[in-house]
């Protein structure tokens, strides 16, 4: 058995996992609760965002923070472009999964063209720094990262809850004719939403340049993980996929201590699947 | 005249609904339409809503043709439905519904009072504003529906079927309300499968059978017509075997 | 049969390259195709014919691999006797992931896509941590390979070779009997696939073993052909994408659609070698996937064969001759149906309270009630749609209540939908023909075809037996629905709002069928709304109200019961 301080220390790097997750998994669920499409291609946008963050730092000594307020707009323009194309076609639920998959390769394709598939890291002064709490190291930036998780988290939540432009998509999700008759128009805020989870991809993208090592493989490895945050949390459910980020963070990190890390995709996925199988209706 | 209906067919894909129906309201009447299931009763009042395309005939409301607009732009003018089945947004909570009900135009800026008059007519949805509609008990979900629609403040409100499936003190109740609300100066159309109650509150019904409208007039009128009978029964006459 | 031919003389004469000395770059090009080949096939067998869409083929493909690698590297067995363990691994990893799976109704769609994904990841995070792999690998370079020919490249060669011979013609097995077409019916609805007969549980089961049977073959020659193996290799994203990719452009429907996908795919990567070229490779074949699924989403091979055919289609048009063949004046014994004290409740609300009735052969029923009454609930009761929570259907000597949908169907019950739910892949001819396969009739698939001709030409829908059921108007595809139920040969028929939507000249003609049909023996009970086809048709008239029977008899008597007025009109009428 770990010591408590060990155990305490992964309790920690857990919740700021789990942040990240929560962060990568927001706009997968809004888009999957709201507008019924599954976007794969989220993933390799992220990274996309992390490498252009990279470049614009790297390349152009761009500070991160007015790297991402390039590309968070840029990227609300991309969703809304990708979901022109989504209504044009009327993409559904399932071939959307098609669809965004081709577009995944293509973007990490791109990535690799432009970046090799060598890693990258971004160095900055920021990247080792760390706050000491008692006997535990809360790194820097992956704090940053986990409140501006929660930030967005319940910024989206209380938007969809108490502005009319919120509930006008909650409503059209449930039954789009009967929204539609009260003057919903739902096609329009399809666009917003679709820009908006690109968006958090750009913000979860700059986090990633900043905390993590870079490699175009990448999107495939955070694929099972955020998709069981999102269905455990909840399909369009922002504080859902919050709270479900930072369960599968602390379950996984405490297994990488209890036994070891190569365990811990087990358990989100054991979770995942035990969902799936007990509780579909969930979805 | 506030609705015009003239010779309107609509059809969902292929499949004919209604084949050939005609009738007007007039601004502060309530008007009925009554008809055996099937006939084509939601498919009529849906359309006038705008969930519908007719695919033929004309519908005019207050001397605007709804065909030219915009589904989501037909309750701007002043048409509220609430439909068949209620069709509350389930998970949303109860005043939510109601603000989806407000969410166009006018209706929206005069959100406050609308409210104060729906919790007023429905004290019961004043205590559950916050719970879920889908967790509401039949009544009190016809009730939010109605709420929803009055929410949007329609000189037109269609009520589709709003006794189905309710407890007949219930239904006592809902009609009570339907005559406040129009009593309060609203036009009212009515469909509804319980005749007896539909002719009751009628100012003028219609009857409404396998997609055309076969007859018309004061409820006094069509009571008395064996139309009516045939229509739900069969019986080609009011008494012996045909 | 053509095709079967020319399946056997292609793989015959590509098995004789090697020894005519096929230069060793072509042959290792050709193994990766006939592997692809392999492996998209053994796909499409459950995720193309029966649409569930699994991203977890990895997981079998690696249970192959691990399995050679842990027998020959670690225990020292024979690779040639090691391949059939790979199998058997791989097809008992699907039959357990399937009996759990394939219960749970909501499980199709993309959720079984990211369901096998995530199984993917159990099983390689299993490999990884337990002694089948460790984390550092499996080198399976001192494994001696048999020579089948002189060169190992030509071994290989051959062994993908002999696989995908052995894939494509099950495949092709499969896609033109009686598997095939339930498979594909489940594809297009599941629900009515199971009702018209169709034994959906374990066909889906049967179709996933095989293809994950399949798929651990090919894994375990190509443990072997790469001789060193890591988990995050073979269980990478790099199968389950490819295996899509290729059957989606192929067209995953048909059994030539995923291997003419594995070529092309295949074809193109190779086309594109070395370092960045392979990148632009990979980023163009997922372009083409975008583009085939936005706009040709049937894929490759089906969308030629339909242009194909659209120019030889008038000529097939004409053969379809109006003969009223002997076979559709078949009938099963005839039997009564009897329902004893049917409840049946959904979450709080009581649809059925202890509803009976009996239908005796040619005897016909109707079934009315106001809206929400339970008359569909009790038609989908009969049909085992839905389960009885209490009383019991009879048919003749056998007892319905408790059987799958599928069993009572073969025992002679079958049904319309109020909105026609025909297989919106099937033309109206194989809609009817699968009724033949799989009701009471059970046909043989030749046979079922002729069977289905005399059905259609009975309902009157001869001329179109080769249009699809989108091409066809609400009345035909209302008659398609009687054609399907009595092609089934039911002894018992339900008829769930048949006439609704019809106009009065159709009106009449469906009237004079359903009058037809009951000359045969046939039990009908049948729900309207129309009151004047009820009078006219029925010999006796069941009313329910909230779940209830409150009147039963003849027509007139029973629409004219005190209870009865005052359900449908409300109690002024009474008096």
């Amino acid at each position: 058995m770990p010591s408590l301080t060990l155990l305490g220390q992964s309790v920690v790097s857990g919740l700021l996992a789990g942040g990240l997750y929560a962060l990568l998994a927001l706009g997968l669920s809004l888009s999957w609760g709201l507008l019924r499409l599954v976007n794969l291609s989220h993933f390799a946008l992220a990274l996309l965002g992390a490498y252009l963050t990279y470049q614009l730092g790297h390349a152009f000594h761009l500070a991160p923070w007015l790297a991402a307020g390039l590309i968070v707009p840029a990227f609300f323009a991309l969703g809304v472009v990708l979901h022109v194309v989504f209504a044009r076609f009327r993409v559904t639920e399932f071939t959307s999964l098609l669809v965004t998959f081709g577009l995944a390769v293509i973007l990490e394709s791109l990535i690799q063209w432009f970046w090799t598939a060598d890693y990258r890291r971004y160095e900055t002064p920021w990247a080792s720094a760390s706050i000491r709490v008692g006997p535990l190291f809360v790194p820097t930036l992956e704090l940053l990262a986990c409140l501006t998780a929660a930030t967005l988290a319940v910024a989206t939540w209380a938007w969809l809850r108490f502005t009319y432009v919120g509930k006008a998509l909650r409503a059209a999700a449930e039954d789009p004719a009967m929204a539609g008759a009260f003057g919903v128009n739902h096609r329009a805020h399809a666009f917003v939403l679709s820009g908006i989870s690109a968006a958090y991809a750009g913000v979860a993208g700059a986090f990633i340049a900043l905390i993590s090592t870079l490699a175009p493989a990448q999107i495939w490895a955070w694929l099972g993980t955020v998709f069981a945050v999102v269905i455990i949390g909840g399909l369009g459910n922002p504080v859902g996929a919050l709270l479900a980020g930072f369960l599968i963070g602390v379950s996984e990190s405490v297994t990488m201590a209890v036994a070891a890390p190569a365990w811990a995709p087990l358990v989100s996925f054991s979770i995942l699947i035990g969902l799936l199988v007990l509780r579909p209706e969930r979805v | 005249m506030l609705l015009e209906v003239r010779r309107l067919a609509i059809a969902y894909g292929d499949a004919p609904a209604v084949w050939d129906a005609t009738l007007e309201v007039d601004a502060g009447e309530v008007v009925s339409v009554i008809g055996p299931n099937g006939a084509g009763k939601s498919t009529l009042v849906n359309t006038i809503a705008g969930l519908h395309r007719a695919r033929s005939g004309e519908l005019r409301f207050a001397g605007l043709d709804l065909g030219a607009v915009a589904p989501h732009l037909v309750c701007r003018h002043g048409i509220a439905l609430v439909p068949e089945g209620r069709r509350l947004f389930a998970r949303m909570s109860v005043e939510e519904n109601l603000d989806i009900g407000c969410y166009r135009g006018e209706a929206r800026r005069a959100r406050r009072e609308t409210l104060d008059r729906v919790y007023h007519l429905f004290p019961i949805l004043s205590e559950r504003r916050r719970q879920a509609a889908g967790s509401l008990s039949g009544g009190q979900q016809q009730m939010a529906a109605i709420g929803r629609a009055l929410m949007a403040r329609p000189r037109l409100l269609l009520l589709d079927e709003p006794s189905l499936g309710l407890a007949p003190a219930v239904v006592d109740h809902m009609f009570e309300i339907i005559r406040a609300i129009h009593a309060e100066g609203v036009t009212i159309l009515l469909v509804e499968q319980n005749v007896v109650r539909a002719l009751e509150i009628a100012d003028r019904a219609y009857v409404l059978e396998e997609g055309r409208v076969v007859a018309g007039g004061a409820p006094a009128v069509l009571r008395e017509q064996t139309r009516i009978q045939e229509a739900y029964l069969g019986l080609r006459d009011g008494g012996g075997p045909s | 049969m053509r095709q079967a031919i020319g399946l056997l003389a292609a793989g015959l004469i590509l098995a004789m390259l090697p020894l005519v000395g096929l230069p060793a770059f072509y042959e290792s090009f050709l193994y990766l195709v006939f592997h692809w080949v392999a492996l998209a096939t053994s796909w499409s067998l459950l995720s193309g014919y029966a649409g569930y869409f699994s991203f977890g083929h990895g997981a079998f493909f690696g249970a192959g691999m691990y399995t050679v690698a842990t027998l020959t590297a670690g225990l020292g067995a024979p690779f040639l006797a090691a391949l059939p363990v790979a199998a058997v691994v791989a097809t008992l990893l699907s039959l357990g992931i399937g009996a759990v799976v394939f219960r749970v109704k909501r499980l199709r769609g993309e959720l079984f896509g990211l369901l096998t994904l995530a199984i993917t990841f159990v099983l390689a995070t299993i490999v990884l941590n337990t002694r089948l792999d460790g984390g550092p690998g499996v080198y399976l370079s001192n494994v001696p390979l048999p020579r089948l020919v002189a060169s190992p490249t030509g071994t290989f060669y051959l062994l993908a070779l002999g696989l995908a011979v052995l894939t494509l013609a099950a495949a092709y097995t499969i896609t033109s009997s009686r598997l095939g077409l339930g498979l594909f019916a489940i594809h297009d609805d599941e629900d009515v696939a199971e009702v018209e007969g169709v034994p959906t549980f374990a066909y889906k089961l049967v179709a996933f073993a095989l293809s994950a049977g399949i798929a651990g073959v090919a894994g375990g020659i190509h443990a072997m052909y790469v001789s060193y193996l890591t988990v995050p290799d073979t269980f990478s994203i790099t199968v389950p994408l490819y295996v899509v990719l290729m059957s989606v452009l192929g067209g995953a429907r048909h059994w030539l659609g995923p291997a003419v996908g594995a070529a092309l795919i295949t074809a193109s990567l190779y086309a594109f070698t070395g370092g960045q070229q392979a990148i632009l490779g990979r980023a163009v074949v997922a372009f083409v996937l975008i583009l085939i699924v936005l706009l040709l989403p049937e894929g490759l091979v089906p969308a030629v064969l339909r242009r194909a055919r659209g120019q030889r289609g008038r000529a097939a048009d004409v053969a379809v001759a109006p003969i009223l063949a002997a076979a559709g004046a078949r009938t099963e014994a005839p039997a009564t149906l009897d329902c004893r004290d049917v409840w049946r409740a959904f979450g709080g609300i009581q649809a059925l309270r202890g509803v009976s009735l009996s239908v005796a052969p040619g005897e016909i029923v109707a079934l009315v009630g106001p809206n929400g009454s339970g008359k569909t609930t009790l038609i989908n009761v009969i049909s085992g749609h839905h389960a009885a929570d209490r009383g019991r259907v009879e048919l003749g000597a056998a007892t319905l209540t408790g059987r799958p949908a599928h069993e009572i169907a073969g025992l002679g019950v079958s049904r319309t939908y109020q909105i026609p739910r025909p297989f919106a892949h099937f033309s109206a001819l194989d809609n009817v023909a699968l009724a033949a396969t799989f009701g009471s009739a059970r046909c043989a698939p030749a046979e079922a075809r002729a069977e289905a001709r005399a059905w259609l030409e009975f309902t009157g829908l001869g001329r179109r037996a080769a249009a699809l059921p989108h091409e066809l108007n609400l009345h035909e595809r209302k008659f398609l629905e009687l054609a399907r139920a009595l092609a089934g040969r039911p002894r018992v028929i339900l008829l769930d709002e048949v006439l609704s939507g019809l106009n009065p000249g159709e009106i009449a003609s469906a009237v004079h069928l359903i009058r037809q049909i009951r000359e045969r023996g046939v039990a009908i009970l049948f729900v309207e709304h129309l009151m004047r086809a009820v009078l006219e048709l029925s010999d006796r008239v069941v009313v329910l109200n909230e779940g209830e029977v409150i009147a039963a008899g003849g027509p007139r008597e029973a629409m004219r019961a005190a209870r009865v007025i005052e359900v449908y009109l409300g109690k002024a009428h009474v008096a």
